[in-house]
């Protein structure tokens, strides 16, 4: 168990809360305009899939105010002509040519116009002249596996390597069943939807270039440029500021990079910001999974046997061939099968989004265990009581195994370090009321008049960062008053990550929040820091932060023994104040030590603590979650409303309980989103996005939910920064599932989300006939 | 564009005559300025006619006379539609969660656009008149017959819509009205709108049923049939439903947000509520 | 471009204006006023709230040309005279944000409740900020912020 804490665990506010409330945050669509800027439109294809036979940009050229046009004729390339690297490649998102002659999506760049205002850079847009030849094209996930289906993008199949992991014997486990249950399933089309729209400023001088980006991926979008436009990463700076939400929207992008050429040409500043639009349509959706789930159990309801097929629909420039990490890893069998398989469409590009692969598995699993549950009409807490994953378990279905394969040809194991699974279901049951509530299968657990209410449980597991996302290297500067400022390259997408990793540093170092300030955002001042997902900010990237504080507390101690007269092992800081531990009235302000000379150098000292880390991957330290939910069904009117809503999860040590529970609050909010009204619709003919801004696109609002009821189970976690897990993504898991399930107890009809007046009155009508 | 900001009708006249169908008059511009990437390419003349003294709300004569700028917030907030006979505008106004779109949206915009709006199905159950302003003089045009379909009217180059006049409704009437929508700040799916009249022994002596946003025609449309049902009985549960069901003959749109089948389920349901609403007021007028 | 004169925060701001401007464009583009968001510029998500003779307005959907005659508050307004409003207070104490964007538009839209009716209830709160959207599903705490940030202006 950990030590006590004064900072560690307190609900301080954000240490950007105060610019925040008075408008003065800068995101990257905020800033002040460079001198002699432009603005920048993008030209973009109405058709799914065609080739640009003739261009003509002469009128748009012509047109006074207009600085540059960029189409494919410029052939801005970079080093990598096709996607042969995907995982590692920056931006998750490679296209080959940066604008290329074959269009892949509804939305794919065609031209970029850079111009002295949006106005005039829009009107240039309808002045240039594009003919197209129009290709086949896919949408489908199905079709596009087929031999025969038309090529998505001019490189590689459709389908990428599918990558699988096995264990034990699968078919002997399905033999050995007594129950096998078999179950298909499919998400809508989520997208990240933040409310602050992509933008991206650059300047070039010389062959040096600087770019102002809202991004949680600072270090990527160095590596990414670098290296498509070529240059050492002396001559690139990026800037990155805080973003209006992320959910893992804001990566490395095309549209950076079109800003970037764009700016080159030009030879001026330029900006471009995405119109809500292009936000929707343009950058990146969930992954549409198409899963097949197969789970073998006996007749006492022990889990024997699973098998699932994860397909998942990658949009035009997608890469995602890979299982995320052990996300099939919530029950413990003996034999097992996951395989995963990333397909092209020629739609949207698809990637992460909060709670990836975890999101979309779990949804799979956790309906399934339900149907494998009522089989032999066992509780379905019971149920997962029974069979849920443990600490010490192997994470069988971990992404760090793949590349530990990929890369070294090792295939160590990788194990669980600490779970309080099941602590969060059996307590989650006793705050729902489950006992009261469970009427038995498809059994509605009230029903009054034409409403009728259903309880569902769901539980996920998620990562709290992955190794090889890299090393960690954070500074800590003492300043003479014994402030401090913190150098780290988190992404500040609103989780808070700048707070806790202060509230760390703070810990470590005997000083209160407000004494520490945060410098971030800068890839030439930052020490490269992990692209901020994957709930890796607390578990992971604190360890350095820990590291450089610990650092920096060794140094301040040394000086401070040498004042005392002490051993540096015999003092502690506390409250900003170095004493001897036997006897605390000996010792020294931090302020005192910090701005007094020191004889022999006739200075005071100064202090840079500095930590570069690591994290070893072998055990994987991952936050668990069961999630209870009360739907009420109106079998008049079709329409859902969640009446009781209960996160029970376990993130180890809430460092902030406050910003904890927002992100909860907040995962809870996007995913019954998704479970109920968020979805982009196609349109079946010609592939484009119907929904494309908040008017259809439908996000939940303050007055749609009720809020959730959160707890936390802390346990401490060894391997974590004062026992501390990840969170941020985890908390959108099994949302979609606990309502799911809870429908089918309402109503006894399975509805995949999202689930729609439409769906349920279809469900209702099918059932009464 | 240019733009024009007319301090009385006369000059707004003038104008709109000027630049006949590339004029654009603009009141809240909730609209107006959602759509101008649209609009831009066709307006040569955008005219703003907030300033020309048509933000009122007054009985005369027997009937309730609403500016056609007045705002979706004045008619919730002030004493003549926030309660008494007219209080179905203020619960019109209810159904639209958007605080600042209440402020800036006008009865005439409504009007005007028709569509996904809440105003034009009430205004259609309570019979209410257009009176529409242009060079030549005013004319009224009834609101069933003021629309064409989906931003189309009966407007004719160089007139406006200046006001809308309902006529007061008569003893033991009430309204209730009804919205169906995704989320709560969303447009409306489907809504409708029921007055209801009682006569001797409680029986519905007069009824109007509007329903609107739904419809395939892109504007609000009487439910005859509803009406039917409801006319000289006493309106218990089953006529009540009954008088829902039969409303489902309006042919309702089929798109991604809903299918036709739903739209013409919440088009029964909402006009049952409607009904039920519309019954509890009139049993509460004297 | 027809030159018109904002009312801002009590300062005066001569600038010229396209019909097509908004409101939110030119007060974030023209004059440099960037705490007024613009997620959505077309009326759905709440952030380029503003008070227009203390009333709330989407500043996205409103022509600059034609706010010339109002006295325009935006969120820069709020802690002009460098003390936070109770209601900044109040959201900085409860986390009413994550990654803050929505923030300058709901505290504007609480503001203009609170103007008119210092003791809301918990509906009349959500419903005063119901055309605003947190994509980072801050509600709950946003709620707790305005509750408090009552409390504090009415001084207990
Ligand atoms: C996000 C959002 C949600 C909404 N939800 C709802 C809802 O649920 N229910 C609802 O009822 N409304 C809703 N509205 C409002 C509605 O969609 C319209 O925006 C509003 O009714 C337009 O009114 P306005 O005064 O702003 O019109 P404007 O934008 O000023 O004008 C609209 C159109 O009408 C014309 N026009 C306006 N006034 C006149 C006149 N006097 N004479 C001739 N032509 C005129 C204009 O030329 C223009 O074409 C919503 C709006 C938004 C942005
Ligand atoms: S930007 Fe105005 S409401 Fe979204
Ligand atoms: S705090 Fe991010 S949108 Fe509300």
């Amino acid at each position: 168990m950990g030590a006590e804490t004064t900072v560690v665990g307190r609900s301080l506010p954000l240490i950007d809360a105060r610019e925040k409330v008075t408008g003065r945050l800068k995101y990257a669509g905020d800033l002040p305009p460079l001198h002699r800027m432009h603005h920048a439109k993008v030209l973009r294809s109405p058709y799914a899939h065609a080739r640009v036979v003739s261009i003509d940009t002469s009128k748009a050229e012509a047109l006074p105010g207009v600085s540059a046009v960029l189409t494919h004729k410029d052939d801005i390339t970079g080093r990598k002509k096709t996607c042969n690297t995907p995982w590692v490649d920056p931006s998750f998102n490679f296209r080959g040519p940066m604008i290329s002659e074959e269009v892949c999506y509804v939305g794919d760049e065609v031209a970029v116009v850079s111009a002295v205002d949006e106005d005039t850079a829009k009107q240039a847009l309808r002045l240039i002249e594009v003919e197209y030849e129009e290709m086949p094209a896919v949408f489908d996930l199905e079709q596009s596996m087929q031999t025969g289906a038309p090529q998505v993008h001019p490189w590689g199949p459709n389908a990428l390597e599918p990558s699988l992991f096995q264990w034990g014997d699968i078919e002997a486990g399905f033999r050995e069943s007594d129950h096998i249950i078999e179950n298909r399933i499919t998400l809508g089309n989520q997208q990240h939807a933040p409310l602050d729209r992509n933008a991206c400023i650059a300047e070039w001088d010389g062959d040096c270039l600087s770019i102002w980006t809202s991004t949680q991926a600072l270090f990527w979008i160095r590596d990414a440029v670098t290296d498509f436009f070529e240059l050492s990463p002396n001559k690139v700076r990026v800037h990155s500021t805080p973003t209006g939400g992320s959910f893992g929207l804001w990566w490395g992008n095309n549209f950076m990079f079109l800003a970037i050429a764009v700016a080159r040409k030009a030879r001026r500043p330029v900006r471009l910001v995405l119109t809500r639009d292009e936000v929707q349509t343009t950058v990146k959706r969930r992954e549409r999974p198409l899963i097949d789930a197969r789970i073998g159990i006996k007749a006492d309801g022990t889990m024997v046997s699973q098998s699932y097929r994860h397909i998942m629909d990658n949009g035009a420039y997608g890469n995602k061939f890979d299982p995320y990490q052990s996300v099939a890893d919530i029950y413990t069998t003996p034999h097992g099968r996951a395989e995963f398989i990333g397909v092209a469409t020629n739609l949207l590009p698809a990637g992460c989004m909060r709670g990836v692969g975890d999101l979309t598995l779990a949804y799979a699993i956790e309906q399934t265990v339900d149907m494998a549950a009522e089989k032999i009409n066992m509780d379905p807490v019971e149920f997962r009581l029974k069979n849920h994953w443990r600490s010490g378990d192997i994470c069988h279905t971990s992404q760090e195994v793949l590349f530990a394969k990929l890369l070294f040809n090792k295939e160590p194991q990788v194990a669980l370090t600490s779970s309080g699974l099941e602590e969060c279901i059996r307590k989650g049951a006793g705050k729902f009321g489950w006992k009261e509530k469970w009427k038995g299968w498809g059994t509605p657990s009230s029903v009054e008049g034409i409403k009728v209410r259903g309880v569902g449980v769901g539980i996920s597991t998620h990562i709290s960062g992955l190794a090889f996302f890299g090393f960690n290297g954070i500074t800590i500067k003492v300043n003479p008053d014994g402030t401090m400022v913190l150098t780290t390259g988190i992404g500040r997408m609103g989780q808070g990550g700048d707070t806790t990793q202060a509230m760390v540093a703070a810990e470590v170092l005997g000083v209160e929040l407000g004494d520490v300030n945060v410098v971030d955002g800068d890839s030439e001042v930052c020490g490269h820091t992990m692209v901020t997902f994957g709930s890796n900010g607390m578990h992971m990237v604190a360890r350095a932060t820990k590291a450089a504080a610990e650092d920096a507390r060794r140094q301040i101690l040394e000086f401070a023994a040498r004042r005392l007269e002490a051993n540096p092992d015999d003092l502690d800081i506390r409250d900003k104040r170095i004493f001897v531990k036997g006897s605390p009235d000996i010792g020294v302000t931090l302020k005192e030590l910090m701005s007094s000379p020191i004889y022999e150098y006739l200075s005071p000292p100064e202090v840079i603590g500095r930590a570069s880390r690591g994290v070893e991957f072998d055990k994987a330290g991952k936050m668990m979650i069961c999630d209870y939910a009360e739907v009420e069904i109106d079998t008049r009117t079709a329409q859902m409303r969640v009446v009781k809503f209960v996160a029970y999860h376990d993130s180890g040590t809430i460092v902030n309980p406050a910003i904890c529970e927002n992100q909860v609050a907040g995962g809870y909010c996007q995913s019954l989103g998704m479970a109920m009204t968020e979805h982009l619709v196609f349109d079946e003919e010609s592939g484009a996005i119907l929904n494309p801004n908040f008017m259809d696109y439908k996000i939940l609002g303050p007055l749609d939910m009720p809020d959730p009821e959160i707890y936390f189970e802390q346990v401490y976690d060894e391997d974590g920064p004062f026992g501390a897990k990840g969170i941020g993504e985890g908390v959108t898991c099994a949302v979609p599932v606990a309502i799911s399930n809870a429908v089918y107890n309402a109503i006894g009809v399975r509805l995949h989300p999202p689930i729609t007046p439409d769906k349920i009155m279809r469900a209702l009508r099918q059932k009464s006939r | 564009m240019e733009y024009f900001n007319p301090g009385d009708l006369n000059e707004a006249y003038e104008i709109l005559m000027k630049y006949g169908d590339a004029a654009i008059p603009v009141a809240g511009s909730t609209f107006f300025m959602g759509h101008r990437e649209e609009l831009f390419d066709e307006v040569d003349a955008v005219v703003n006619i907030k300033r020309l003294g048509l933000s009122y709300i007054r009985l005369e004569k027997g009937r309730l006379c609403i500016g056609a700028t007045t705002t979706l917030a004045e008619l919730h907030r002030t004493g003549l539609t926030a309660k008494g006979p007219f209080r179905i505008f203020a619960e019109t106004v209810r159904e639209l969660k958007i605080m600042e779109v209440r402020n800036a949206a006008t009865i005439g915009g409504e009007v005007c656009i028709a569509g996904e709006v809440d105003m034009p199905t009430t205004l259609l159950a309570y019979d209410a008149d257009i009176v529409i302003g242009s060079r030549n003089g005013t004319r009224t045009v009834s609101m069933s017959e003021f629309h064409k379909g989906y931003l189309k009217n009966a407007l004719q180059t160089g007139e406006m819509v200046i006001e809308v006049q309902v006529p007061e409704p008569g003893r033991r009437t009430g309204g209730g009205f009804a919205k169906f929508e995704r989320t709560a700040a969303d447009l409306p799916i489907v809504n409708a709108a029921v007055r209801l009249t009682l006569g001797r022994g409680d029986r519905c002596s007069d009824a109007r049923v509007a329903v609107g946003a739904a419809t395939v025609s892109g504007i609000p449309q009487r439910a005859d049939a509803a009406e039917k049902v409801l006319l000289d009985g006493t309106l218990d549960d089953e006529r009540i439903r009954k008088a829902a069901a039969a409303s489902n003959s309006i042919e309702c749109v089929n798109d991604f947000r809903a299918s036709a089948e739903l739209r013409t389920l919440w088009v029964e349901c909402a006009v049952e509520d409607a009904i039920r609403k519309a019954l509890t007021h009139a049993g509460e007028e004297k | 471009m027809h030159p018109i004169t904002l009312n801002i925060n009590g300062e005066k701001h001569e600038v010229s204006v396209r019909p097509h401007w908004s409101l939110a464009y030119v007060i974030r583009e023209k004059l440099g006023l960037t705490g007024t968001k613009t997620g959505c510029e077309m009326g759905t998500c709440g952030s380029c709230t503003v008070l227009l003779d203390g009333k709330p307005y989407f500043s996205c959907l409103r022509m600059a040309i034609d706010s010339g005659s109002y006295a325009i508050t935006t969120i820069e307004g709020l802690d002009a005279d460098g003390k936070l409003h109770p209601l900044q207070q109040a959201f900085i104490e409860e986390h009413g944000m994550q990654c803050g964007f929505c923030t300058p538009g709901m505290i504007i839209a609480a503001k203009a409740l609170l103007d008119e009716n210092p003791v809301p209830a918990e509906l009349d709160i959500r419903e005063a900020i119901g055309g605003h959207l947190c994509r980072c599903g801050t509600y709950m705490r946003i709620v707790k912020s305005i509750q408090k940030g009552a409390r504090i202006a009415r001084g207990n």
